[in-house]
């Protein structure tokens, strides 16, 4: 048996769906299905010890034969892919329905299928042409289906940031690609650690890949992005598609040869974006916003644990073990963060869907109205928190154990991990605060609109596909060992030495200690329901200390229960605070608001921005309409050409 | 003989002059108009033994250069109702000047070059870069079209100077196109001043700016 039947298969359910997407919607969702477990079948073979398939094309296509290759890193990310893409789908038939967006729901699901497909070429291709065309195919796609909703002004916005980051990581890409093909003479991709000449080129796949990636400071582009795309689309954008930015970093970190500097430059763009992207999370009133930021701060650690995998493969075999650890928990994190990320905006988007906001102040009390959607959306937080047991921590368990094996050995390494785990640590806590912030804000207390008073539970295909992200979650914080086999995959594609199909004894103490944890709280909830149940508790107004007219706007707000940590964060966050002070016995106006800015774009990208158009407008004024002008300016260029060639030949 | 050329190109020289510091438009046409002819008759002089097809291109040459262009100029002028350059952008007075330097620049670049020892004594390739930078001053510092039109015919003999250093290489076919397209280009561009003096009431090109984009 080979995976080449399961993928083509995959790809032909991916056009079938764009051919229905219009005309017979209701065999959208199957095709789309069926696709995304032929993908699943194929990834999975490969990653369950199946033989590493390879195809080469006897046609051409763009001028080159087609070389696809799934090995177990591809498979790794595919299985991710299939996933988000299967459970988006059948979120997006309840949640973005053509009765509710007659104008948008056609595309939603035409433009859904391109970016599945073109996901999938690119992670099997290993062509850099070919791997261009799926890239830029896979950004057009995700481009259309943020600007969904483009009737409103900041999705419009939103969209054209996308479009022009993304845009500019293209064109280094290019300048990657084409750097391989000029000094390997081919377009043909595979490991090639052996030449040398390669590795300057890594750069320009670190700031290509790591502004897809959403590494800071290159994340200008996400939380906007992430915030105004329709719910299903943030989750397949946050959950997967800024993984395939990471896919390319570990893929060309893997084949291609690296300058010294690589790995300690991407874990120290991983710890900044891990802290940063924590405290930037802190500060948003929006919802989705919120979580768009944790998605930086998640890369961020994901990035510790790779940069810390390649500094390994540079300091030698001595330290296999501690870079297998890191690098395994950074892979790990992709598939966990993939998962719950996912979880957490389709259960924001369950909340829209019902609220018709995503503004934490106008939300609260959710919890007794949405049941469903309010446990799974807490069961992510606390996945997303890397507490226990669930897979968030499996993951950074494993790159704290890669960091401190490292601590303990000699050398440079030793001494750059401390600080690290460090942060990463500080990340933890403060990623614990964001959500405790967001599910307080949200789901308890009181409502604090008419519209959060009136929320509804979402239907079974929106519950459906959030549950089967939530046991995903669970089963790998319970069972971390059975997957430990596919992660070992994945980073023997890497670096063929680490193989080592055995899993680490820490790991299979950590299922056990999980399950017995998970059995105790799952024993000590059910005996709190039951006494709760059994004694019937009188209902009752808190103790307002005796104030006789209490509001739902008397709670904490997004803002006021973050206000400490961010002040710490002041430095960098740069919030917008405008303050109105009762002064006067009886006031009458009084207000206080405060707004997060996204700093980078705004006080650093914006103004270098305006200074680049300045002078873009001042040549402009060169254009003018008079012919005698212009022949003066060939005169001027045609004198300086000469005055070239002149100084040329006398040298 | 080979004074003689550098007779003709020193009577060029001195025409270009004459065509920088006059604000009258038929004594530039008529500069033009001789300047052209005298071009005209080098390559005769420059064949050491007599061609049919070389005295036939000069010949037709001289005719086009010295009497249809101009006659073609002349009655664009008197449609368009205009004999003076009024307000040109560079002064008559800087405009020789500058065409002065630039003759003077020209020599000296010639120097500069590594020219082929038969060409070393001629004025050939200095006159040549003084044309063409009298053609640029004519284009650049005058705002009537048909100003204009003269500095692109001095312009244009500036390049056919140079060419005649490789007389013997370049097909007289090749010139023979070349004057073919300067008499187009000269009739369509009298008919358009006609148009643009009727549609404007003014020959000034610095107002036709609107279409730049």
């Amino acid at each position: 048996m080979s995976p080449g039947p399961l993928l083509f298969g995959a790809a032909l359910g991916q056009l079938a769906g764009m051919i229905v997407s219009r005309r017979a919607p209701r065999f959208w969702l199957p095709a789309t299905l069926a696709s995304a477990v032929a993908a699943l079948g194929a990834a999975l073979f490969v990653l369950g010890g199946g033989a590493e398939w390879q195809w080469r094309s006897d046609f051409a296509i763009a001028g080159d034969s087609l070389h696809l290759r799934l090995d177990g890193l591809s498979a790794f990310f595919l299985v991710l892919v299939a996933v988000v893409v299967g459970a988006g789908a059948v979120y997006s038939r309840e949640y973005w329905t053509d009765a509710a967006h007659p104008r948008s729901a056609t595309a939603g699901r035409f433009w859904w299928s391109v970016l599945a497909l073109s996901l999938g070429v690119v992670l099997v291709s290993s062509n850099g042409l070919h791997f261009l065309i799926g890239w830029e195919l896979f950004t057009l796609a995700a481009f259309f289906l943020i600007t969904l909703d483009r009737q409103r002004g900041e999705v419009r916005a939103a969209g054209w940031l996308y479009l022009g980051a993304s845009h500019v990581g293209t064109l280094a890409l290019f300048a990657f690609f084409t750097g391989i093909a000029a000094r390997t003479g081919g377009w043909d991709l595979g490991p090639m650690r052996g030449h040398a000449e390669l590795a300057p080129l890594f750069w320009l796949a670190l700031f290509g890949f790591g502004l897809k990636s959403g590494m800071f400071p290159l994340h200008i582009w996400l939380p906007s992005a992430h915030a105004n795309a329709p719910s299903h689309v943030s989750a397949i954008l946050s959950g997967v598609t800024i993984k395939i930015g990471i896919y390319g970093l570990v893929r060309f970190t893997g084949w291609l040869p690296v300058p010294a500097a690589a790995g300690w430059t991407i874990a120290a763009a991983g710890v900044v974006s891990a802290v940063l992207g924590v405290a930037f999370a802190l500060g948003q009133h929006n919802l989705k916003r919120l979580l768009a930021y944790h998605s930086v701060e998640n890369i961020g650690i994901i990035l510790i644990g790779v940069g810390f995998g390649v500094v390994a493969v540079a300091h030698g075999s001595d330290a296999a073990s501690w870079g297998r650890l890191a690098l395994a928990g950074a892979l790990l994190h992709v598939w966990n963060h993939g998962l719950f990320k996912s979880l957490l905006f389709l259960g924001a988007g369950s909340v829209l869907h019902a609220t018709g906001t995503r503004e934490m102040s106008r939300l609260g009390g959710l919890w007794r109205a949405m049941p469903w959607t309010a446990t799974l959306f807490a069961l992510g937080a606390v996945a997303i928190s890397g507490l226990p047991p669930l897979n968030g921590f499996v993951s950074e368990w494993l790159v704290y154990l890669g960091l401190f094996d490292a601590a303990l050995t000699r050398g440079a390494a030793a001494w750059a991990v401390v600080p690290a785990a460090i942060l990463l640590g500080v990340t933890g806590a403060l990623a614990l605060a964001c959500f405790a912030k967001v599910c307080g804000v949200v789901f308890l207390g009181a409502p604090r609109s008419e519209a959060a008073a009136r929320a509804h539970e979402s239907g079974p295909a929106m519950r459906g596909s959030m549950l089967v992200l939530a046991a995903a979650c669970v089963a790998i914080g319970l069972a971390p060992v059975m997957f430990w086999p596919a992660v070992a995959r994945a980073i023997g594609a890497w670096e063929p030495a680490w193989v080592d199909a055995t899993p680490p004894d820490s790991l299979a103490v950590l299922g056990w200690a999980h399950l017995v944890l998970a059995a105790l709280a799952l024993a000590g909830a059910l005996v709190l329901w039951r006494r709760a149940h059994r004694v019937t508790a009188p209902r009752a107004l808190t103790w307002d200390c005796g104030y006789a007219a209490p509001t739902a706007r008397m709670q904490y707000t997004a803002g006021s229960f973050a206000g400490i940590v961010t002040e710490w964060f002041d430095w960098i966050l740069r919030p917008v605070r405008h303050a109105e002070r009762p002064e006067v016995p009886f006031p009458e106006h009084a207000g206080w608001t405060s707004h997060t800015p996204e700093t980078v774009l705004e006080h650093i990208v914006h103004p270098v921005g305006g200074v680049v158009m300045q002078i873009s407008a001042a040549t402009r004024r060169l254009q003018h309409g008079r012919l005698a002008a212009y022949l003066f300016y060939l005169l001027v260029g045609v004198a300086a050409l000469g005055t070239i060639v002149v100084i040329d030949v006398s040298q | 003989m080979n004074s003689n050329v550098n007779l003709l190109v020193g009577l060029a020289i001195g025409l270009n002059l004459l065509a920088l510091g006059s604000s009258r438009l038929p004594s530039v046409i008529g500069a033009v108009a001789v300047q052209g002819m005298a071009i005209g008759l080098m390559p005769l002089l420059l064949e050491s033994d007599f061609n049919w097809i070389v005295a036939l291109v000069a010949v037709g040459t001289m005719a086009v250069k010295g009497f249809v262009i101009p006659v073609l100029l002349r009655r664009a002028m008197r449609t368009a109702n205009i004999e003076r350059e009024v307000d040109p952008s560079i002064g008559f007075v800087p405009s020789l000047l500058l065409g002065a330097g630039g003759t003077i620049a020209a020599v000296a670049l010639a120097r500069a070059l590594p020219l082929l020892p038969e060409h070393a004594g001629s004025l050939l390739v200095p006159g040549s870069f003084a044309s063409v930078l009298t053609g640029f001053v004519l284009l650049i510092g005058r705002s009537k079209a048909i100003a204009q039109v003269c500095g692109y015919l001095i312009l244009e003999n500036g390049i056919y100077l140079f060419g005649l250093l490789l007389i013997r290489t370049t097909p007289l076919l090749v010139e023979a196109g070349i004057l073919l397209d300067l008499t187009v280009g000269v009739f369509v561009i009298g008919i358009i001043v006609d148009r643009i003096q009727r549609a404007f009431d003014s020959l000034d090109t610095s107002k036709l700016t609107v279409l730049r984009e």
